[in-house]
């Protein structure tokens, strides 16, 4: 009960950010009902993704100042280990869910505990080995479909499946994912202000410090890692349904690891706010650069070229993200 | 056993090569502390310039190095004052996915002018020759060149790093930033020259690899985790160190021959069925994760 009461309370943001909250919670709930492109709904999904995948980096990478660029091998756990279930065992999307969680949090256990023993510069470049570690074993095992990858095929169900999450309609993947988006944050703004919460940012701040005031820093950097992974490998399963067609190249590449940490920083890392900014921009720029540059004027790279020029600037001259420079304006205008 | 040993000298040749791609992000990472994605997209540059320049002139590939190094040289310096000095202030999440972006913006504008094809080198004197080492052991001509080369660019920087007043200098600047600027030392323009030095010595091993690998704008990241592993091996900011380390990873990029050797001579079924030469690249990422969790430090490094 204490719990829903903190993760409700959301009493320490300023009265216009809450309202801007709203509103923006207020138009992703009645979006579908306005006309719409079918690929405007996508983009959509893709930024509730991408969302989350980002407030997951943003408890270890934000809150905590570990920078992990290996996201993208629990996204890859978690689609693989929803996929193989259905197709081979016909296992709902709700029971094959949890339990690629539970694979995810295992694995980053493993590789976590030692992982945590290097700082900085080693700690980053470890997390992209163990990424590709895992993508070149996923892209030679038979039993997942090796360099192919799996596709669930949608004809052997009769849409709208809502057990195994298979639809016809792109609006109902769009409401499960935005119920997730939800709690997510939810969980998020539970989190920031729990004991571990409260570990994780004396922990950035300066770990000898924290260690010396009784913070089992390793222990909370661990708990910390299984749950960002928790939440990454919920929408790796997510991804699997609704993209239906997965391989070690798109679910476990490092651009994608690389994304997730980029929308966090974009937006502003450590802040509840942050990544659901970051998304907002990023996501919509990328695809819509891709459609209208790539696909259409033809030259291709382009989109990425002018991607890359956006990650150059911006952490060049505003590391702290657009959250930081809405706090600077914030402190000048109090002083 | 001719297996075993070609596999060995091949995987020694690598490495000597390897070697001179991962001493561009050692001093780089010695002297600033700044981790380059973007070094494989600078090998890839050079390997482009190689190419480019043997088939625009019609010339001998070897004799393109110097015009390699220029290149990256220059583009190390163009990075430097035009990036990275912005970047350096910014907190460490911001330097890693910047030069990401580095890497990206590189590797996207090759896409961009080059296409997505792989390119090769077909003429030079070295093309199709080769020597015969005994005991069964045939080696390419271009591989053993550009291993010989290899070794002496690395002596040459080594000797630069070691035995000039720059190189002094930079040394300075690598253990104790403020002290140096404190004894006169222009840091900033220290700074500027390690890129220039990486740069130009990554370049010069890519327009060397040219003449055994194919080019295409997506090959960066691969030679980057390489560089990453054989300088966490060395030891970060230790260039003999860089040298050993090099030696090791060509080795253990060996291994799917080395499997070949002990699957012939005993026969057993079951290694037959292990897609070794899938998984070539792997046991590089494998050994990082090791060395860093293992001995943080490196083989013979000395920052911590």
């Amino acid at each position: 009960m204490e719990t829903i009461k903190n993760a409700l309370d959301f009493s320490d943001s300023p009265r216009i950010d809450l309202t801007i909250a709203g509103l923006v919670a207020l138009f992703l709930l009645v979006f579908p009902i306005f006309p719409h492109s079918a690929f405007a709904m996508a983009t959509m999904i893709q930024f509730l993704m991408f969302s989350l995948y980002g407030m997951g980096w943003n408890t270890i990478g934000g809150y905590g100042g570990q920078v992990d660029l290996g996201k993208a091998q629990y996204v890859g756990i978690g689609a693989y280990t929803t996929a193989v279930m259905l197709i081979r065992w016909d296992v709902p999307f709700w029971i094959s869910m949890p339990i690629g969680m539970c694979f995810a949090v295992i694995w980053s256990f493993i590789i976590g505990y030692p992982l945590f023993r290097l700082k900085g510069h080693y700690f980053a470049i470890a997390t992209i080995a163990t990424t590709l570690v895992l993508k070149d074993i996923f892209e030679v095992w038979d039993f997942v479909g090796a360099a192919r990858g799996l596709e669930i095929s949608p004809i052997k169900y009769i849409p709208p499946d809502f057990l195994r999450l298979i639809f016809k309609q792109d609006v109902y993947y769009y409401y499960v994912i935005l119920g997730f988006f939800f709690l997510g944050i939810l969980y998020v703004n539970w989190f920031r202000r729990s004991r571990l919460g409260f570990q994780l940012r004396s922990i950035k701040d300066n770990e000898d410090v924290a260690q010396s005031l009784g913070i089992n820093v390793h222990w909370a950097k661990v708990k910390t890692y299984a749950i960002a992974t928790a939440f990454v490998s919920l929408v790796g399963s997510f991804h699997a349904c609704y993209i239906k067609n997965i391989e070690p190249e798109d679910t476990m590449s490092l651009d994608l690891s690389i994304l997730i940490a980029l929308m966090a920083m974009l937006g502003g890392a450590g802040s509840l706010w942050g990544p659901i900014i970051g998304a907002g921009i990023l996501i919509p720029c990328k695809s819509y650069l891709k459609e209208w540059l790539g696909a259409q004027v033809g030259l291709v790279g382009i989109d990425l070229i002018i991607y890359a020029g956006i990650i150059m600037v911006i952490s060049a001259f505003e590391p702290r993200g657009i959250w930081g420079i809405v706090e600077k304006v914030r402190r000048r205008k109090r002083s | 056993m001719d297996i075993l040993i070609s596999s060995l000298f091949a995987g020694l040749l690598i490495g000597m090569v390897l070697a001179l791609v991962a001493l561009g992000l050692n001093i780089i990472f010695g002297v600033m502390e700044i981790v380059n994605f973007a070094h494989g997209e600078f090998l890839m540059v050079g390997m482009y310039t190689g190419l480019f320049t043997a088939q625009a002139t019609g010339m001998e590939p070897l004799l393109t190095l110097p015009v390699a190094a220029v290149v990256g040289f220059l583009l190390g310096i163009i990075c430097y004052y035009g990036f990275i000095k912005f970047l350096i202030r910014g907190p460490m999440v911001a330097q890693l996915l910047g030069t990401f972006g580095l890497m990206l913006f590189l590797r996207n504008i090759a896409l961009l002018i080059f296409g997505s094809e792989d390119r090769a080198l077909h003429h030079g004197i070295l093309v199709d020759k080769s020597f015969d080492m005994g005991m069964g052991v045939i080696v390419p001509a271009t591989k053993l060149t550009a291993a010989g080369l290899s070794v002496v660019a690395f002596g040459a920087v080594w000797l630069l790093m070691n035995r000039t007043k720059i190189g002094k200098a930079l040394t300075a600047t690598a253990l104790n930033a403020q002290g140096a600027r404190y004894m006169g030392i222009p840091t900033e323009r220290m700074n500027a020259l390690a890129w220039g030095i990486g740069g130009g010595s990554v370049t010069i091993a890519g327009a060397l690899i040219v003449n055994f690998w194919s080019v295409n704008p997506f090959m960066g990241l691969l030679f980057t985790m390489i560089a990453f592993a054989i300088v966490a091996l060395g030891g970060f900011g230790s260039v003999p160190g860089a040298f050993f380390a090099g030696l090791v990873v060509g080795l253990i990029t060996e291994i799917p021959g080395i499997w070949d050797f002990f699957t012939y001579t005993f026969n057993f079924d079951w290694m037959n069925n292990v897609p070794m030469t899938s998984l070539k690249y792997m046991w590089v990422y494998l050994a990082y994760f090791v060395i860093v969790v293992v001995r943080p430090r490196g083989l013979f490094g000395w920052k911590q």
